[in-house]
């Protein structure tokens, strides 16, 4: 179960331009139960198009893949109900303002799980529990969500999709405009939700410090080719990750620069800043 | 949404990019006149031949302008069977006695499970169906024989009605096929700035040509970007479970509006922020603007406007005679 690509290419056809492969060749696994990933990657590397098709939004224009046990192809199967996939795995925009249309906060919220014939009274609640969880109080359920900051309208919207409760959630650059401690607010309720429930959690973002401290799985796209897949300490352990438009996380940074101006030997792969505290002052034995 | 290319400029080389905008919104303006005014099918396919001489002569892919007329293929395939079928003058040319028997009615059933289970897995499903239509037509016809539900009926074409069918279509196309040049070979920005120089003149009765071509420039600009932003709000409704290809009615009403009020919002939003950048950038409306790329007549242009002029006095010649 999960999700499994199999080859899975897509082209954008344009009239004016023709074909733009987006993905090519992927084949990728993803459990449904207790995986954090990040997806990273330069901008236009396909991350959102290869996100867009785990919840079966976009067809694969070759190759095929399985969610949650439906064969999912080029071409709109009469046979499976598209929507029960995207009640399986929730998929979160980028940019709120995409979703946000209701008068009221918990409208909103209700939208999604009122699509999925909950009733109104247990709708209510899951969006009171939804928006709670992302960290806002309910004096919010009342407010109009287009009077929010924009960083409120994000987690309305990350809401509106953990309302549906999908078994695995996908979020394309959640923290991407929100305040430092916004975003550690909001990572440290994803890591939550995926230590409790046990849901696998898909992260795009292009934040290396994220990566490196919280995920246990990262995949690395680069022109539309899934080049890495793996643990991020072995990514980072490589000599030249900028090629892939990467950067190394603020930690190793600092450290190998460290010992490259002070001719330390520290070991330069320390996930947090106490960490690299600590490490600092065993080597200058304070 | 994409394939729509009505509208649509392509970068290119060949004449009728080098003509200047003003000519060529004259000329289409002249020509399409013309193509109104002729009267007989022969001065119409001549005049069919001539438009598609002038597509090879300016390099453009027929492909292309094919492709373009795509969307108004089944309005053309409409307007020509109504008017085959309605149009009862002149000559009548084929009388194609047709019966609905028992028999009949169970052959068209079974042809049309046969092109609803094929139309599922064949790509060309629009040949299919006009293979479909044809089966059709040839049941009517040739399976005569059980009871017999209606009385036999006959299928009759006249001559003028398949003359003005043919016409009708003719000219659509050649309409369609000119302005469709004109769009694929102009830039939206050059095709305003011809339009605001031409109807300069009528400044002088207080009309603001300048601010018209740029609200037309604008909205232009944005139909692409509006198609696409309707596409994001799609899918991410669609990923709170409301597809719009799923569902029933009452559903659908609501899935319409979460994609309306996003879509109204994200567009004044749109607008806001234009309206700051031009600001920025100085933009005063009212004020004289000075241009990088002035447009300029060349020969090539007096060429181009005396020949639709002599095509425009052609066809009020044969009017008129």
């Amino acid at each position: 179960m999960g999700i499994r690509f199999n080859q899975v290419s897509y082209d954008y056809s344009s009239f004016a331009q023709g074909l733009y492969t987006a993905i090519k060749d992927i084949n990728l696994e993803i459990t449904e139960k207790n995986e954090f990933i990040a997806l990273v990657g330069h901008t236009g590397s396909g991350k959102s198009t290869l996100a867009k098709h785990m919840n079966a939004l976009i067809f694969p224009t070759s190759g095929s893949l399985e969610i949650f046990g439906n064969i999912i192809t080029s071409k709109r199967s009469k046979k499976i109900k598209y929507n029960s996939i995207r009640k399986k795995v929730g998929l979160v925009f980028q940019f709120p303002e995409y979703q946000l249309f209701e008068e009221t906060v918990e409208k909103d919220i209700m939208f999604g799980p009122m699509n999925f014939k909950i009733t109104r009274d247990k709708a209510k609640i899951l969006a009171k529990e939804a928006l709670n969880l992302v960290g806002l109080n309910d004096a919010y359920l009342s407010r109009n969500p287009y009077n929010l900051s924009g960083g409120e309208k994000k987690r309305v919207s990350i809401a509106g999709i953990l309302a549906m409760d999908p078994d695995i959630l996908v979020l394309d650059e959640p923290t991407s405009g929100l305040d430092p401690a916004g975003k550690r607010v909001l990572m440290n309720l994803f890591k939550d939700i995926n230590e409790k429930t046990g849901k696998t959690i898909v992260i795009i973002t292009h934040d290396m410090d994220l990566v490196y401290q919280y995920f246990n799985r990262v995949l690395v796209m680069n022109d539309g080719k899934l080049i890495y897949d793996g643990l991020p300490e072995q990514l980072f352990k490589e000599k030249d990750i900028y090629k892939n438009h990467l950067d190394y996380p603020n930690t190793i940074k600092v450290l190998t620069y460290l010992n490259q101006q002070l001719n330390l030997n520290l070991d330069v792969y320390q996930k947090t800043n106490a960490e690299a505290l600590l490490e600092i002052k065993k080597a200058v034995k304070l | 949404m994409k394939s729509i290319i009505i509208g649509q400029y392509i970068p290119g080389k060949g004449l009728f990019y080098r003509l200047d905008p003003r000519t060529k919104i004259v000329s289409v303006l002249f020509i399409m006149i013309a193509v109104f005014l002729l009267q007989t099918i022969e001065q119409l396919l001549i005049a069919l031949g001539v438009a598609l001489i002038m597509l090879m002569i300016g390099r453009i892919s027929i492909i292309k302008v094919l492709k373009g007329l795509k969307p108004i293929l089944v309005l053309l395939i409409f307007t020509f069977i109504f008017q085959i079928l309605l149009n009862r003058e002149g000559i009548m040319i084929v009388n194609q006695e047709m019966q609905l028997t028992i028999f009949t009615a169970l052959f068209l059933l079974v042809s049309l499970v046969i092109w609803r289970i094929l139309a599922r897995f064949i790509r060309y499903q629009f040949l299919l169906f006009l293979a479909f239509a044809a089966s059709v037509f040839l049941i009517l016809v040739y399976v005569d024989f059980g009871y017999s539900l209606v009385d036999s009926f006959s299928f009759k074409i006249y001559e003028q009605g398949l003359r003005m069918s043919v016409f009708v279509v003719v000219r659509l196309l050649i309409i369609i096929t000119l302005s469709t040049v004109l769009t694929l070979t102009t830039k939206p920005t050059d095709l305003t700035q011809g339009l605001e120089k031409l109807m300069h003149p009528l400044k002088k009765i207080g009309f603001d040509s300048e601010s018209f071509a740029l609200i037309i420039s604008i909205s232009l600009r944005y139909i692409p970007t509006i198609f696409d932003e309707a596409n994001k709000i799609m899918l991410a409704q669609a990923s709170r479970g409301a597809d719009f290809s799923e569902g029933k009615l009452k559903d659908k009403l609501k899935q319409v509006i979460s994609l309306l009020v996003p879509m109204f919002i994200i567009a004044f939003m749109r607008s806001e922020e234009l309206a700051n950048a031009m600001e920025s950038r100085n933009f005063v409306p009212g004020e004289k603007r000075t241009r990088i790329y002035e447009l300029v007549f060349s020969y090539r242009d007096v060429l181009a406007t005396a020949i639709s002029i002599l095509i425009l006095a052609g066809a009020i010649v044969l009017k008129v005679i």
